[in-house]
């Protein structure tokens, strides 16, 4: 019995070339280059090493415009077995609701047994989308993975799972939606030869939000949650003085009365 | 899609997250949404589900619920989410909830991401501040872009208005509101819908030490990528100045230090007395959320970190140096009892 593993990947602004808009002084994402969600790589190394243990196939799916088959690319050069680009003007301004809902959708199609996500976007850090995947679905989750031990024979996944001041070990049923701890799963790199056919053969599946009967379920109007105002963070004012010597900072320890 | 009738829904409710103790950022919710039942007049209700749970309900209604909702099973002990997904959902729909607050734990955001979804409610992660307009919507204010910017997030069309809360940014609930208002609340049992033959997941093993919740010190040594894996130096000075170690998220991402220790954006929020920054750069995931902190100091060795910009003192020097220099000017001097 082998598994069909989904991986949930998306394209982000990268947030170390994110820059200032000079005339706004606001952060101007849409120049920044578009890389893949960093955590999301820990969940394809979660994945390609399931299936080294388990057998079967890694799928990986992602949402977002054409230009999005670049993140797909680099999963496949790092091994995984096809892609699935899910691209639909439909979508434009989803909340974590229906993004959740359509990519619920897109693993009920591809028979999924597991799928694994990134712990969180950089872009939105809400996390919120693996634990949605799950519940549209009716599906076990694990999320904050540290480690997975699968165990085919009974149909069950284990994570141990990072938890406030220590861990647990919970067992779930499959299906089952995995979001893999940010910095666990070191992933491999990409083969030369797999490299060079995810960049010059290999073209993902294309689906479009009717190909999976969403078409009146994502968007803007099914989206809870709207962005109202944004207010630049004005910074706490700090007395940033240099001091010469250690000895110095006796000072402001005996003003905060740590020392006597 | 059918509209919703917004005005058939009432009441603020707070998640309480019981792990054996409460987490502390439940009766942080309790304490802060007081603020908000106070402008819309609504109930404020602790939910609390677990198991053998009488005593905390009695511990919400002492700190201030106006009521509390006890699901208390044996399936509810320890945390699961298909279980609590399906309990909190026949409550919602029973009861329609307006505003759900839930702590940005693991546990808390494993939570609201599953329960979100069959109510269809509009959930806001990681708020820093949280208020209500005249109509009664939630205006859920959180950090975005890196921190730059604070978004105000609305859910002006669904039920409930959802958010996880960062822990550490209020102040908890006195444990003896009640006593004081001659508040009295009352606690109803609620039908527990979830059976244990129908949950698709079980909790093999938990392993949790006593978490060290270090939103409450009033003196922090934090470290950052700076210190390479070598603790024992900011250690030191923490263990002279009576205080507790914190570390941004590359520290805890690389395991040099426990992810409860973890001060800024997905980590906490703390208000110290003194908070001195050893190693680390000053990126703004991290100092959003040790921005409240009285003083600061801050030592690394690179004269263009932008933490000196964040700190009231700063020495440009190597940290291997400094804080043995800082700890034993320290031990000479003797230290002053923290004020708690």
């Amino acid at each position: 019995m082998t598994w069909t593993i989904v991986v949930g990947v998306k394209q982000v602004p990268d947030a170390d070339e994110v820059g200032i808009d000079p005339d706004t002084g606001r952060l101007d994402r849409a120049n920044a280059p578009a890389v893949m969600n960093p955590p999301d790589r820990n969940a394809l190394e979660a994945a390609l090493e399931l299936r080294d243990t388990v057998g079967g196939s890694v799928l990986v799916i992602t949402m977002g415009p054409p230009n999005a088959t670049i993140v797909l690319e680099e999963a496949i050069a790092m091994g995984c077995d096809d892609a699935v680009l899910v691209s639909d003007r439909a979508f434009a301004g989803s909340d974590t609701w229906p993004t959740s809902l359509t990519l619920a959708r897109a693993a009920e199609t591809l028979e999924a047994d597991v799928v694994l996500c990134g712990e969180e976007t950089t872009d939105s850090s809400t996390g919120q989308v693996p634990p949605g995947i799950a519940a549209h679905n009716g599906w076990a989750q694990l999320t904050y993975a540290e480690e997975l031990e699968p165990q085919p024979d009974e149909g069950r996944l284990v994570a141990r799972r990072d938890v406030e001041g220590g861990y647990e070990l919970v067992a779930a049923q499959l299906p089952v939606v995995v979001a893999v701890a940010y910095g666990e799963f070191d992933p491999r790199p990409a083969g030369l030869h797999r490299k060079i056919f995810a960049e010059n053969d290999f073209e993902p599946r294309e689906w479009t939000a009717a190909d999976l009967d969403i078409e009146d379920e994502v968007g803007l109007d099914v989206s809870p949650t709207a962005v109202g105002t944004m207010e630049t963070v004005e910074p706490v004012e700090r007395r940033s003085e240099l001091v010469d010597s250690v000895n110095a900072l006796l000072e402001p320890l005996e003003e905060t009365e740590v020392v006597g | 899609m059918t509209e919703l009738d917004t005005s058939e829904y009432a009441d603020v409710w707070v998640f309480v997250e019981v792990h054996d103790d409460v987490m502390p950022v439940s009766w942080e919710l309790l304490a802060e949404a007081k603020t908000l039942t106070a402008k819309t007049g609504d109930d404020l209700v602790a939910l609390v589900i677990g198991e053998d749970v009488d005593g905390i309900a009695e511990e919400a209604l002492a700190r201030g619920a106006d009521r509390v909702l006890v699901a208390d099973d044996p399936v509810f002990e320890p945390y699961r989410a298909d279980p609590y997904g399906a309990q909190f959902r026949a409550m919602v729909e029973a009861r329609k909830p307006s505003i759900v607050l839930i702590g940005g734990t693991h546990t808390g955001r494993d939570f609201a991401g599953r329960v979100a979804v069959p109510t269809h409610a509009g959930l806001t992660a990681d708020v820093t501040e949280i208020d209500v307009d005249d109509e009664g919507i939630l205006q859920a204010r959180r950090p975005a872009f890196g921190g730059d910017i604070l978004a105000t997030i609305v859910c002006e069309d669904h039920r409930p208005q959802m958010a996880t809360i960062r822990p550490g940014v209020f102040e908890a609930a006195d444990p003896n509101y009640a006593c004081e208002t001659t508040l009295e609340g009352s606690i109803e049992r609620v039908e527990v819908v979830v059976d244990e033959a129908d949950c698709i997941s079980e909790v093999l093993e938990r392993v949790v030490d006593a978490t060290a919740d270090i939103t409450e010190a009033e003196r922090i040594v934090a470290v950052g990528a700076g210190i390479e894996g070598d603790l024992e130096p900011a250690l030191e000075l923490a263990e002279a100045l009576d205080a507790e170690l914190a570390a941004t998220r590359a520290v805890v991402d690389e395991g040099w230090v426990d992810g409860a220790r973890q001060v800024g954006q997905t980590g906490k929020t703390v208000r110290p007395d003194l908070y001195v920054a050893v190693g680390i750069s000053g990126a703004i995931q991290h100092v959003e959320g040790m921005n409240k902190s009285e003083t600061v100091i801050a030592i690394n060795d690179d004269p263009n970190a932008p933490i000196f910009d964040h700190a009231d003192y700063g020495i440009v020097g190597d940290l291997f140096d400094v804080c043995p220099q800082l700890t034993e000017l320290v031990q000479e001097r003797g230290i002053l009892e923290v004020a708690r």
